[in-house]
């Protein structure tokens, strides 16, 4: 348990060395940037000198940027985001949080469907014994691989919502309506959810042929067990192993992916709020967005890391006081090699 | 399956934390005759030479196409013309012929794509190359940065990097070199280190070879193979990103790429598929392209991977 208690321990805090790191850099690239923040908050009218030194002071822009970076960092340690440049300087954080969730309602479903999808075709694939099938699946998923994610949305509009005028082309519910509508998210979650799905069910793929090709399997068959409990009990389970990585990484993905996609579909999430803000100069929100978005992945990895670690018999068996013990047969020299032999 | 993927396939979160890796693998690639074989393998592939045709084609188009176009700029049609005998790919809103501007489009996404792969390639063999070779603080803080690049999501870095320092075409390619050279320097730095125990490295330090000139001699030709793989993924990747910023806005706007062209395609869906449909049909078939070579090229190399006995 002490072991497993140091790496958790050494987790958080390289997970924290990291996490000011992104906002380091992030802050003084801004800060580097050409744009004039005070134009930004007034929006296009000419002011007076006065004025603009009033809103500077206020602002604490007059203050060296080495000031406002530790200032800055004190605050987001605290939550506390800044307030926008513009939008009546509404805190950052009240406006990311208004924006979230119309952001996760694309991104989790998006996110069910790519790993189920991905996890159920790569098995597929990598078990069928008609050639065809595989390679159809193989080839289906190099290509959605390969296709520009915002494009594919595009085509998805132009067939689906223009030509044949089944779904809608964007937003989230008819003009003046509230809330999301059901038929307004097929379109975008499925956009987001095909480049992961890909890449998932290759990744499944390969790692159920090498689960299937291990000696404990010809073990298992040679036991007289069925085919079908062999491919549940024995394979599947070292097979998914490496999706737990896969998946916890893919999130980030998605999420950041979210700037494409709800820019095509016109979704106002968090993504087309962080492009907004960049083209407005509005580097608070900007700051917010990375930060927020840099958490979420951070947390989501840190969670994906103890799970493995949970899950992965070999894992377990290091951290637990027994270690001399070898690993059990069914993860011998599993699917996966051991993390020592993938670092090599 | 790539190399990079199989890392992922078998890999864990902290991985790059440890230090003592044992080496199983005997050596099977090299500048042996195994590695021309290989090679030789690869390009006897039906999906190599088709696909390899498939880059040639667009590289032609891309290089030679300028002479037989018409102007891209000239706005001398009608408007959105649909696809005809006359004009091949129609003609966008501004009456300018749109397979010129496909073409000279094709220029950019092409320059970009291959130039942060190179760049990338460049620098993850020196730094990953060094890394795994020498080990100790050179290596931890390679896999430190690698992490850094890792957790941001590269679009995210990237859009506000050339929104904000500006859009020409050679600003967007340090950008994203910046950016993605860890993927193929983490490539690099696991083989190296699995090269650097094997038995011709320690003869050559016995022979008292120094470490620059094992690494130049030893180490880097017969890390190639996988580092081409992850390279030409790297080609793939970096057009997608750019199509992706070029769609937001970000880009030279005398320059249109691919993705620009596809940003002003948007607001033409409804009357005009063709804007968007053949942009994105050509990142497409390039991207395709590049990511199948680097599949045929890890299946010769690896023959054995990803096979059920």
């Amino acid at each position: 348990m002490k072991a497993w208690a140091i790496h958790v321990v050494k987790l958080l805090l390289s997970s924290f060395a990291l996490f000011l790191a992104v906002i380091t850099v992030l802050f003084f690239l801004l800060e580097l940037a050409p744009g004039d923040p005070v134009q930004s908050l007034i929006g296009d009218v000419p002011i007076t000198d006065a004025v603009r030194e009033q809103i500077i002071a206020a602002y604490g822009l007059d203050q060296p940027a080495w000031q406002r970076y530790f200032i800055y960092l004190g605050n987001v340690l605290r939550g506390d985001l800044g307030y926008s440049y513009a939008t009546n300087s509404q805190p950052v954080l009240e406006i990311i949080l208004s924006r979230a969730g119309n952001t996760l309602a694309l991104a989790i479903p998006a996110f069910i469907l790519s790993t189920v999808g991905g996890i159920v075709l790569g098995a597929i694939a990598a078990r069928t014994r008609r050639k065809w099938l595989d390679a159809g699946i193989s080839g289906t998923t190099v290509g959605l691989f390969s296709v520009p994610n915002f494009w594919f949305g595009m085509l998805l509009i132009i067939v689906f919502a223009i030509w044949l005028d089944w779904l809608p082309t964007g937003g989230m519910a008819p003009y003046g309506q509230a809330g999301i509508q059901p038929q307004y998210l097929i379109l975008p979650v499925l956009t987001m959810a095909t480049t992961e799905l890909a890449y998932k069910a290759r990744i499944m793929r390969s790692s159920m042929i090498e689960s299937l090709g291990q000696d404990f399997i010809d073990t298992a068959r040679s036991k007289g067990l069925s085919s079908q409990t062999v491919l549940w009990r024995h394979a599947m389970p070292n097979a998914l192993l490496p999706m737990i990585t896969v998946a916890g990484y893919s999130l980030g993905f998605i999420l950041a992916g979210s700037i494409l996609v709800e820019r095509v579909f016109g979704w106002p999430g968090m993504g087309l709020l962080f492009f907004d803000a960049i083209e407005r100069r509005n580097n608070m929100v900007v700051l917010g967005v990375v930060i927020v978005l840099t958490v979420t992945i951070i947390i989501v990895n840190i969670l994906t890391d103890l799970v493995y670690g949970l899950v992965d018999p070999r894992l377990r068996a290091r951290f637990s006081p027994h270690r001399s013990t070898p690993a059990s047969p069914r993860s011998g020299s599993g699917a996966a090699p051991s993390p020592k032999e993938v670092a090599a | 399956m790539t190399l990079q993927e199989q890392e992922i396939a078998s890999g864990m979160p902290t991985a790059p934390e440890d230090e003592s890796a044992p080496v199983t693998e005997p050596v099977s690639t090299g500048r042996t005759g195994g590695a021309r074989a290989a090679w030789r393998s690869f390009f006897r592939r039906p999906t190599t030479l088709i696909y390899l045709g498939v880059l040639v084609f667009f590289a032609l188009v891309s290089a030679l196409g300028p002479f037989f176009v018409d102007s891209p700029t000239a706005t001398i049609y009608p408007k959105l013309l649909p696809p005809s005998g006359e004009h091949l790919l129609g003609t966008d809103m501004l009456g300018r012929d749109y397979l010129a501007r496909v073409v000279y489009g094709g220029q950019v996404s092409l320059l970009v794509g291959f130039s942060v792969a190179l760049l990338c390639m460049t620098i993850g063999i020196v730094i990953g190359g060094l890394a795994g070779y020498y080990g100790g603080a050179i290596d931890t803080a390679m896999v430190k940065v690698a992490e850094f690049f890792q957790v941001l999501p590269g679009i995210v870095l990237t859009l506000v990097a050339a929104a904000l320092l500006g859009a020409n075409v050679f600003i967007i390619v340090g950008i994203l070199a910046l950016t993605m050279w860890p993927g193929v320097a983490r490539i690099v730095r696991a083989e190296a280190m699995r090269i650097a125990q094997l038995g011709y490295v320690e003869s050559a330090k016995a022979a008292g070879f120094r470490g620059p000139r094992i690494i130049l001699s030893d180490v880097v030709p017969n890390l190639m193979p996988p580092v081409l793989v992850a390279t030409s993924m790297t080609v793939g990747r970096a057009i997608l990103i750019e199509s992706g910023l070029a769609y937001l806005g970000v880009g030279d706007p005398s320059k249109p790429s691919w993705g620009a062209l596809l940003n002003t395609a948007q607001s033409y869906m409804n009357d005009a598929w063709w804007l968007a449909v053949f942009p994105g049909t050509c990142i497409f078939l390039v991207v395709l392209a590049v990511n199948m070579l680097g599949d045929a090229l890890n299946d010769a190399f690896n023959p054995t991977v990803g096979r059920v006995k």
